[in-house]
């Protein structure tokens, strides 16, 4: 067995469904395209979409739909025109989550290539302020690039480590979608039995994601709101690191109402408890809502009364 | 750093866009001018004034217009998202001449309406779709001005 189908293993406790899992691993990713509202309105997208041979149906989320079918060597007008953008499903859930409103000033730290940040410019109406952040400069031109695409104005673009990231504003709402190893992603080849997708390296994931998330709560305003997410299924990645951020500030979990299966944040993983409200957070899997796995939690920064406004 | 234009670097910007495609000048009351990288951008307007970050500040906003030989050019994402507000200089291609603009870089139009004024920079459109900017030149010479991944793209895009 690779040593991802042995950690799987490890998850056999909480993964519902488990042996569902393993055969869902063999099927490719199904594609969706979001419709971006801000350059075309929804029923223009579609018709241009059925003009050009791509067939689709709608999903849980309004602006996201599935793609059943498309000659994917043909160009689409429809991206060149910048009316769609292609993002899995589970992509959209950390923007539903931290809904971000028009008016709010919003950051999101690790935005490149920038399908969670354009979503939320879309969620924003192009109106407030938007932040896109992210440290390489080689993943800012694809950033700027979709930005651009999009048509977006709200946006400023900005290149620095998220851990030290020194910026002149308090934010409302603030998106961490955390590098992170992709479990989540992971596919295993039918013939082969070989996993595809596999993110490589010897970075230290765990310590990033911790700096970045306590980053991340310092520029809050107070009573502010924080979505941290992952998509990988990896505890240390996800709940070990919520928990950190609960240990080290005056934070609270907030729950949230995706529209797709989900199961709560784990609070107990071998030998490790976490804190009970890390149970609000949303685990998704592969195999339950046909698309990349995804870790969820929802942060809430105490206003001067101790309440989130 | 971006630099805001001031009330007269702005209005000439309006009087460009509305005198050239009768786009409204009140169509971006809700937006700032800003000049970077010798770019206009058009950047949402804030509730307070926006103190830009030292040190990591890439770009705001989307750039509009260009200045190319001391003349302004309107860009390709400017055109896609506020091109349904010009009244004029509108250009509607059929696909095959989309892509032969595309393939050639240049394509000889037969008849030039009188809303077209020539020679400088009109709005191509494809159906209802606004696509990018074009040059008219005398002898009715339409010159593709669109980015080379728009260009490369349309001239592969086939009617079903």
């Amino acid at each position: 067995m690779t040593p991802f189908l042995d950690l799987l293993e490890d998850y056999r406790d909480f993964i519902p469904d488990f042996p569902h899992l393993l055969e869902h691993l063999k099927k490719p990713f199904p594609a969706y395209f979001r419709i971006n509202t801000i350059k075309v309105k929804p029923s223009e997208a579609r018709s241009l979409l059925q003009e050009e041979g791509v067939a689709f149906r709608d999903t849980v989320i309004p602006e996201l739909v599935k793609v059943i079918s498309h000659d994917h060597k043909r160009p689409l007008l429809s991206y060149h025109l910048g009316h769609i953008y292609p993002q899995a499903l589970s992509s959209c859930l950390p923007v539903l989550a931290l809904s971000p409103k028009a008016g709010e000033i919003v950051l999101d730290l690790c935005a490149a290539p920038g399908g969670k940040a354009t979503h939320m410019a879309q969620k924003m109406q192009d109106e407030g302020f938007l932040v896109a952040n992210d440290r390489k400069r080689g993943r800012i031109t694809s950033l700027l690039s979709n930005i651009k695409r999009l048509g977006i104005t709200n946006t400023l673009v900005t290149q620095g480590r998220g851990e030290h990231l020194a910026l002149p504003y308090q934010f409302d709402k603030i998106l961490v979608d955390a590098p992170c190893s992709g479990q989540g992603r992971y596919r295993i080849d039918p013939v082969t039995g070989a996993l595809k997708h596999v993110v490589k390296g010897k970075t230290n994931l765990p310590a990033i994601q911790k700096a970045l998330i306590k980053r991340a709560f310092d520029m809050l305003r107070p009573g502010g709101r924080l979505v941290y997410s992952t998509c990988t299924l990896n505890v240390e990645e996800n709940e070990e690191v919520v928990q950190f951020l609960l240990n080290r500030r005056r934070a609270n979990l907030a729950g949230f109402d995706p529209p797709v299966e989900s199961s709560p944040g784990i609070t107990a993983f071998k030998e490790k408890k976490y804190d009970r409200q890390i149970g609000l957070a949303r685990r998704f899997y592969p195999h339950k809502i046909d698309s990349v796995g995804f870790f969820v939690a929802k942060i809430v920064k105490p206003g001067p009364d101790g309440t989130a406004s | 750093m971006p630099r805001l234009l001031n009330q007269g670097q702005t209005e000439r910007l309006l009087d460009f866009l509305e005198q050239r495609f009768q786009i409204p000048k009140d169509s971006f009351d809700n937006y700032e001018m800003y000049a970077f990288s010798r770019q206009a951008f058009l950047f949402r307007k804030q509730q307070e004034p926006v103190t830009w970050p030292e040190g990591s500040f890439v770009r705001c906003g989307l750039p509009f217009l260009r200045n190319v030989a001391g003349f302004l050019k309107p860009t390709t994402v400017f055109i896609q998202r506020f091109g349904h507000l010009a009244r004029k200089n509108v250009v509607e291609l059929c696909i095959e001449d989309l892509n032969e603009l595309c393939t050639e870089g240049e394509i000889i139009m037969d008849n030039v309406t009188q809303d077209l004024e020539l020679p400088g920079y009109v709005i191509i459109k494809l159906q209802k779709y606004f696509i990018g900017a074009g040059l008219l030149l005398e002898g009715n010479r339409l010159l593709c001005r669109f980015s080379k991944a728009l260009r490369q793209a349309l001239s592969r895009i086939t009617p079903q």
